[in-house]
């Protein structure tokens, strides 16, 4: 009798985030005919492509134990810092890379403060979201920027093979950041600082620089889509993107990454970003009040995480 | 008679026998020390006392009273307290609240609560304000605050372990104080140690336990350092010799020195196994964190060692002494964890090379037969022994000069004990120079070509094979001096 025994506790532990997502997907398409169809699956996608993208900069830092909560305000002070900068003359393809450049540069701002200073992350980029979103309204004088380049709008509205530019920039940032973590021997620096940083230290492993590199990145991230956002408003404001630390770890710790670092991966932060988008979209649809919608979103995380949290004690 | 009497007590782990059917008695207003190797069951004897293990078998009478005690609250509720190696204080409380913790009043009147402190530490003789946060005093205050509290819950029964191990001259004179006053005021005092001379200046009576069994109990005043060593070690004197092989080339030497430890100049065969001794405190603990660049100031043949990463560089490696919490990342897993030290080499342009890694983890688990040989297992599901391999790995894929052994058998079993030494004494035929740092005597000895051992801070002795055990530990714990 050796056959192969699946437990089904094993199958949720391990697939539970897709089958959350399918049996979300399945209950939605029950209670509304216009859930299903390939506008609406493709409007979901373009819907969290900004959320997905800052929450695979953010999967990055929690990996490493950090947390960013800076990404919202930086997104606001790149759009508007690009926007400026095209309005102004420059052009747009270079105003696009000064805004990207400006990210990296806050990020590794906030993470010289935790890697080299020793700062709390939570502490650092709590500084951070206010100090931002201070630069983002001072240089605009708390106005938004319009008048931009057709580059935002072939960002915001335009297409290719079929599917919506922000999508393909989503796909892209998800698939460059799985390489990371996955394929590059920074990563495993980052799985193993996130897990043990005493066991990281003593194998040599430069751990500040890997942790101001997990940082860098998120304001990266965070920059990226803020030319989307830009595109998709064809505008930048300010006062962009409040809140947005908040959905982007969500989409992660409900995609499975743990908030004490070492365990997940990008894969489940784009689940994660889906059951989200999905929950908003379906809503939407059914016509739920948006008071309502929050609670409803509230009430999910929490389920996903206990229900991820029972799988885990039972494995163990 | 006396005020404790534990009659029969015997405690077993698995099928260790750590207490083997152990009398012991406690005179009130005594001073009774009680000494034994490591593993020789002091610490179990005394968790038995203080409630934080029930014994197997045995009884226990307190003033005349049967007592049997589940847990420490009970314990403590009988007078009978102990004082941890490991400080049990809240640093971010102040003294007064630390020394009624857990039986403040539901609201605190801090003006009772501060004088009532000053009395108490008028009484010990500590000159210290009350509402001074304990996280700002020396170790060696903090000890005699935790013997104050000890005193705030009227204790009868006072157990002390290895008090001293952190604690500088002065600090360890205002204790031996403290506790001659503590004694005279009734008192009894139970006093584990390894330092013989501590023993004998302050101690009545000293009791030896060995492999679990009491072997005596003397009175301190008629007895002598080299019979309480005998006692210790054993009648058969075992001699132990490595199989001779001559350490050739001259690899380098180490400088070290930094807090507890002075400067001190060691150096290194390749193929030399160099076994250091000491008690915690001896400054023997400090040498591999120092040699590794953890703290403290290294240098190693002239070149400054000043982070792991410089360590490692220089071709120097370290197996700590905790597994868990400095060796390992527990979520990854076997090959992960062995990588982890190689991974600047098993990259190219940023990326692992994954066929690399998996022939550098297959040749690892082959050479230290680690068992299962299963590359994708999680570390944690591991043993013991095969975590501390995982470790070994680690280093060695970076194909050090230098090895740096810290405790390299803790919490590892007999037998995996056994395949670990013929690892490190493999590794020394290689032509690596290994400092092995253990605080298991036998392990020293069956495994180094010479030993240094440390007191105060510094190298005392040289030890040459063959080495004679009694010898041995008489170094170690001071026991030479008082001869």
């Amino acid at each position: 009798m050796s056959r192969v025994r699946i437990s089904w506790r094993d199958l949720v532990g391990r697939f539970g985030l897709v089958m959350a997502l399918l049996a979300l997907v399945a209950i939605l398409s029950l209670l509304s005919d216009r859930f299903l169809t390939p506008s609406n699956v493709i409007n979901v996608l373009r819907q969290i492509s900004i959320n997905a993208i800052i929450a695979a900069g953010m999967t990055v830092v929690i990996i490493g134990r950090g947390i960013d909560l800076s990404v919202g305000s930086l997104l606001a002070l790149t759009g508007v810092v690009a926007a400026s900068l095209a309005v102004g003359g420059l052009p747009a393809g270079l105003a696009i890379a000064a805004a990207l450049g400006l990210g990296l540069v806050m990020g590794v701002f906030n993470g010289a403060f935790v890697a080299y200073a020793g700062i709390a992350p939570f502490i650092v980029t709590l500084a951070g979201l206010t100090i931002f979103r201070g630069m983002a309204l001072a240089i605009t004088d708390g106005r938004p920027v319009s008048g931009l380049p057709p580059i935002f709008m072939t960002i915001g509205y335009g297409s290719f093979l079929g599917l919506p530019v922000p999508i393909w920039i989503m796909l892209g940032f998800l698939a460059i950041t799985h390489v990371i973590l996955r394929h590059m021997a920074l990563g495993r620096s980052i799985y193993a600082i996130g897990g043990n940083e005493e066991a990281a230290r003593l194998s040599g492993i430069a751990v500040r620089r890997v942790k101001l590199f997990t940082f860098a990145y998120s304001g990266l991230a965070a920059a990226l889509a803020a030319m989307v956002l830009t595109g998709r408003l064809n505008s930048a404001q300010p006062s962009a993107g409040v809140m947005f630390e908040l959905d982007a770890i969500a989409a992660v710790v409900v995609g499975g990454t743990s908030l004490f670092g070492g365990k997940g991966g990008v894969f489940g932060t784009l689940i994660g970003a889906l059951i989200i988008g999905v929950i908003n979209n379906g809503m939407n649809l059914l016509n739920v009040p948006s008071f309502y919608q929050q609670i409803v979103k509230g009430g999910v995380i929490l389920a996903a995480l206990l229900i991820e949290r029972l799988a885990a004690s039972r494995r163990a | 008679m006396a005020l404790l009497t534990m009659t029969g007590m015997t405690k077993r782990f698995g099928n260790v026998v750590a207490l083997d059917d152990v009398d012991f008695n406690l005179e009130a207003g005594e001073v009774h020390a009680l000494v034994g190797e490591n593993g020789a069951g002091k610490s179990t004897l005394m968790k038995v006392l203080a409630g934080v293990q029930p014994p197997d078998a045995g009884s226990m009478t307190l003033a005349g009273e049967t007592v049997r005690f589940a847990n420490v609250n009970e314990a403590q509720a009988h007078g009978v307290v102990m004082v941890y190696q490991e400080l049990a204080l809240v640093p971010t409380l102040s003294v007064a609240e630390n020394l009624f913790l857990g039986r403040l009043p539901r609201l605190v009147d801090y003006r009772t609560l501060l004088a009532r402190s000053r009395e108490l530490l008028a009484e010990v003789e500590l000159d210290l304000e009350p509402d001074r946060e304990v996280e700002r005093l020396s170790i060696g205050e903090r000890q005699l605050i935790e013997i104050a509290r000890a005193l705030a819950r009227e204790g009868r029964v006072l157990v002390l372990d290895e008090p001293t191990a952190a604690l500088s001259a002065t600090e360890t004179e205002r204790l031996f104080a403290l506790i001659d006053k503590v004694r005279d005021g009734g008192v009894s005092v139970v006093y584990i140690s390894h330092r013989l001379e501590e023993v004998f200046r302050i101690a009545d009576r000293v009791t030896v336990l060995r492999d679990g069994r009491r072997v005596g109990t003397k009175t301190v005043a008629q007895s002598s350092a080299e019979e309480i060593v005998q006692l210790m070690v054993g009648k058969a004197v075992r001699r132990y010799q490595r199989p001779g092989r001559s350490a050739e080339r001259r690899l380098g030497a180490f400088e070290l020195a930094g807090p507890g430890l002075q400067p001190t100049t060691i150096t290194l065969r390749s193929g030399e196994i160099v076994g250091l001794a000491g008690v915690i405190g001896s400054g023997r603990e400090r040498v591999l964190p120092t040699a590794f660049g953890l703290q403290g100031s290294a240098r190693w043949n002239e070149l400054v060692i000043g982070s792991p990463r410089e360590a490692i560089g220089a071709g120097i490696v370290l197996v700590p002494s905790d597994r868990s919490t400095q060796g390992l990342v527990l979520e990854l897993s076997v090959q992960e964890n062995v990588s982890l030290a190689t991974l600047e080499r098993l990259q190219r342009f940023g990326f692992m090379q994954r066929s690399r890694e998996r022939e550098q983890t297959r040749t690892w688990i082959t050479r230290l037969s680690l068992r299962p040989p299963e590359p994708h297992k999680p570390v944690r599901e591991l043993s013991g022994g095969n975590q501390q391999k995982v470790v070994i790995a680690k280093v060695l894929a970076t194909e050090p000069k230098v090895l740096l052994l810290d405790e390299p058998t803790r919490g590892v079993d007999v037998g995996a004990r056994a395949e670990l030494y013929d690892v490190i004494d493999d590794l020394s035929t290689r032509g690596l120079g290994l400092l092995l740092s253990s605080s298991d005597t036998e392990e020293l000895l069956g495994l180094s070509d010479r030993i240094l051992v440390f007191r105060g801070g510094a190298v005392t002795t040289e030890l040459l094979p063959p080495y004679e055990y009694e010898e041995v530990v008489a170094h170690v714990t001071g026991a030479h001096q008082l001869a």
